[in-house]
């Protein structure tokens, strides 16, 4: 029915006074991919999700979800995807099994057929103990599996998930993720989710788009874009910005690259181990102190400050070896 | 999987046509549903329409006897379809709130993303808006059974009456309808019931059209609730007159159609993309 792709090609989206939040963003997602938007808030993914959902205009250029213009074509974009945002739509006062078996019978099937499709659905979200309560009295985390369950109903061959896990417990976040893995792998569902979690981008997704502030600003698979980066990193916490400002300029030269974020100095490496010695050595000759020394593996947080300059809001990288 | 197998579906499904009924039904259904899981919301609407029916016989009641050609149970005939046209919007209404619902907590969005017809989200609510008048009639028709009312028509004018008020009913709730699409809030959509209120009483409310002059009678000779009320009244009260209710029906059809449009006016502002 469709292609399962999505193409999209220089979009731009101006909002009234100039704001720029989606800047020329160019990608192609490929069939049966997870393809993930990582990025802070406001950087462009929600609204760039819109308009490949045909909720919003492009202000300029194309894109194509399914091998259909979602400007021109959105009819058919609405019968190939599914959508889940963040701002969760569901009627209070409804059954779940009443609003799933609504949606299909709205998607055309008879409602022995959408009854059926509705059993199935709650019981692949985990939903079936749930399933005499109304809507209004479900947690948040089930609100979003029923909410996902909406979207699968018709069968869509292309899903898009905003912020999915946004506001969710670790234990429901898991299970969603688990999902999600298992729609793209056992029905080859392409998928294209927004988000602000690296761990997420870093599990489910083939191939990650950084964004920041409208624009893509690097694009490639967690591993390439962390190899990409250097192998590993030796983590120097000192006691603050300007003396880790000055620890870095001591420390030119030792490494691939060297980020400063916030008080903590990075230096990407292939081999940093071996470097320890020299970055102590370098240190002691400036008569700088850190407060302590870690090595770790690279994370797309370490993508996201190289290509940035910034670093995500509220992450930190987890040490996997500390000195 | 089964995906094989429950495919077939929804490859039919079209924007329109073979399953627009269909649709209409199952908006209609869902609108239903909802207003009856809140009933209390349906207690007002019934307390106004009883209450009018009460307090107008009360009071008018006695002094009926100084109107030429009233007195007694053909008064309550009189007064009957005021009370049912007063407390209309209330009962009409309801499923315009549920639409505000359903607009404020993002459902409608959801809805708006299904191959459902625009005509049948907009039919859904005001076909809902239109069956719980009718059952409000039915219920003031019963206690003005109570208070001793006799039509001259018998049961069946009885279901014309209730007839003429679901047709009515399509007419304010697609006002309502209308409402709630254009400023998805609860409140504004209560106070533009209010624009009706006038209405309800620049007509032959409590005498006969011929009894009033000046600006009044000019008021009520456009106002459509005139000939509802008339239609009801000649019904309840003197027998079967085809052409009076036919009156009142069309006046209910204008009414109808004019709301349907500023509705689907409504829906087009709302869901055009930007």
């Amino acid at each position: 029915m469709s292609n399962r792709e999505i193409e999209v090609d220089n979009l731009v989206k101006r909002y009234s006074g100039d704001v720029l939040a989606v800047d020329g963003v160019s990608f192609a997602v490929e069939a049966g991919q997870i393809f993930g938007f990582l990025g802070p808030n406001g950087a462009g993914k929600s609204t760039t999700i819109k308009i490949l959902t045909s909720l919003a205009l492009p202000s300029s250029g194309r894109a194509t979800v399914g091998g259909f213009d979602v400007v021109t074509q959105a009819n058919q974009v609405r019968q190939i995807m599914g959508v889940a945002l963040q701002d969760i739509g569901l009627d209070s006062l409804m059954k779940s099994m009443e609003l799933l078996t609504l949606q299909g019978q709205l998607f055309g099937a008879n409602k022995g057929q959408a009854q059926a499709r509705a059993k199935e659905l709650l019981e692949l979200v985990g939903l079936t103990e749930a399933v005499d309560r109304r809507v209004g009295t479900y947690s948040g985390g089930m609100r979003r599996r029923l909410d996902l369950a909406l979207a699968l109903v018709h069968e869509p061959e292309i899903l898009f998930l905003d912020e999915p896990t946004t506001g969710l417990d670790p234990a429901s976040r898991r299970d969603l993720w688990q999902e999600v893995k298992r729609l793209n792998q056992s029905l080859g569902m392409t998928i294209f989710l927004t988000t602000q979690y690296l761990e997420e981008a870093d599990e489910l997704a083939d191939v990650v788009a950084i964004i920041n502030r409208g624009r893509i600003v690097t694009e490639g698979s967690p591993a390439m874009l962390k190899a990409a980066v250097g192998n590993e990193s030796i983590n120097l916490a000192f006691d603050d910005r300007s003396v880790a400002e000055a620890a870095a300029v001591q420390l030119a030269g030792l490494a691939t690259s060297i980020q400063v974020d916030r008080a903590v100095v990075r230096l990407y490496m292939e081999q940093a181990a071996g470097s320890i010695p020299a970055v102590i050595n370098r240190l002691q000759e400036a008569d700088i102190s850190p407060i302590s020394l870690t090595l770790t593996q690279p994370t797309l947080d370490d993508v996201f400050l190289q290509a940035t300059g910034q670093s995500l809001v509220g992450q930190e990288t987890e040490p996997a070896l500390a000195v | 999987m089964t995906s094989q197998a429950t495919s077939q579906p929804y490859m039919n499904a079209g924007p329109s046509g073979v399953h627009l009924p269909q649709q209409i039904a199952l908006v209609t259904r869902r609108n239903l549903l909802a207003i009856f899981r809140t009933p209390e919301a349906l207690i007002p609407p019934i307390a106004i329409s009883v209450f009018f029916l009460l307090i107008y016989e009360s009071t008018l009641g006695q002094a009926a006897g100084f109107v030429p050609g009233l007195s007694g149970n053909s008064y309550l005939g009189f007064i009957l379809p005021l009370s049912i046209v007063s407390s209309a919007l209330a009962g009409a209404g309801l499923a315009a709130q549920n639409l505000v619902r359903d607009i404020e907590s993002g459902y409608f969005d959801k809805l708006l993303l299904t191959p459902v017809s625009r005509t049948a989200l907009l039919l859904g609510p005001i076909l809902a808006g239109a069956f719980i008048l009718g059952i409000q009639t039915g219920i003031v028709i019963g206690v003005g059974l109570l208070m001793g009312l006799d039509p001259v028509t018998g049961p069946l004018g009885l279901l014309a009456v209730i007839g003429i008020a679901v047709l009515l009913g399509t007419g304010f709730a697609g006002f309502t309808v209308s409402a709630a699409l254009g400023s998805g809030s609860a409140a504004v959509t209560q106070s533009a019931g209010f624009i009706f209120f006038p209405l309800t009483f620049l007509t032959a409310s409590f005498v006969p059209l011929n009894l009033l002059d000046g600006w009044l009678a000019t008021a009520a000779k456009i106002n459509p609730i005139t000939y509802v009320l008339q239609a009801m009244r000649e019904t309840l009260n003197t027998g079967w007159n085809s052409s009076v209710l036919w009156q009142g029906v069309f006046a209910c059809l204008i009414l109808a159609i004019v709301m349907y449009a500023l509705a689907v006016y409504a829906l087009r502002v709302r869901t055009r993309r930007s």
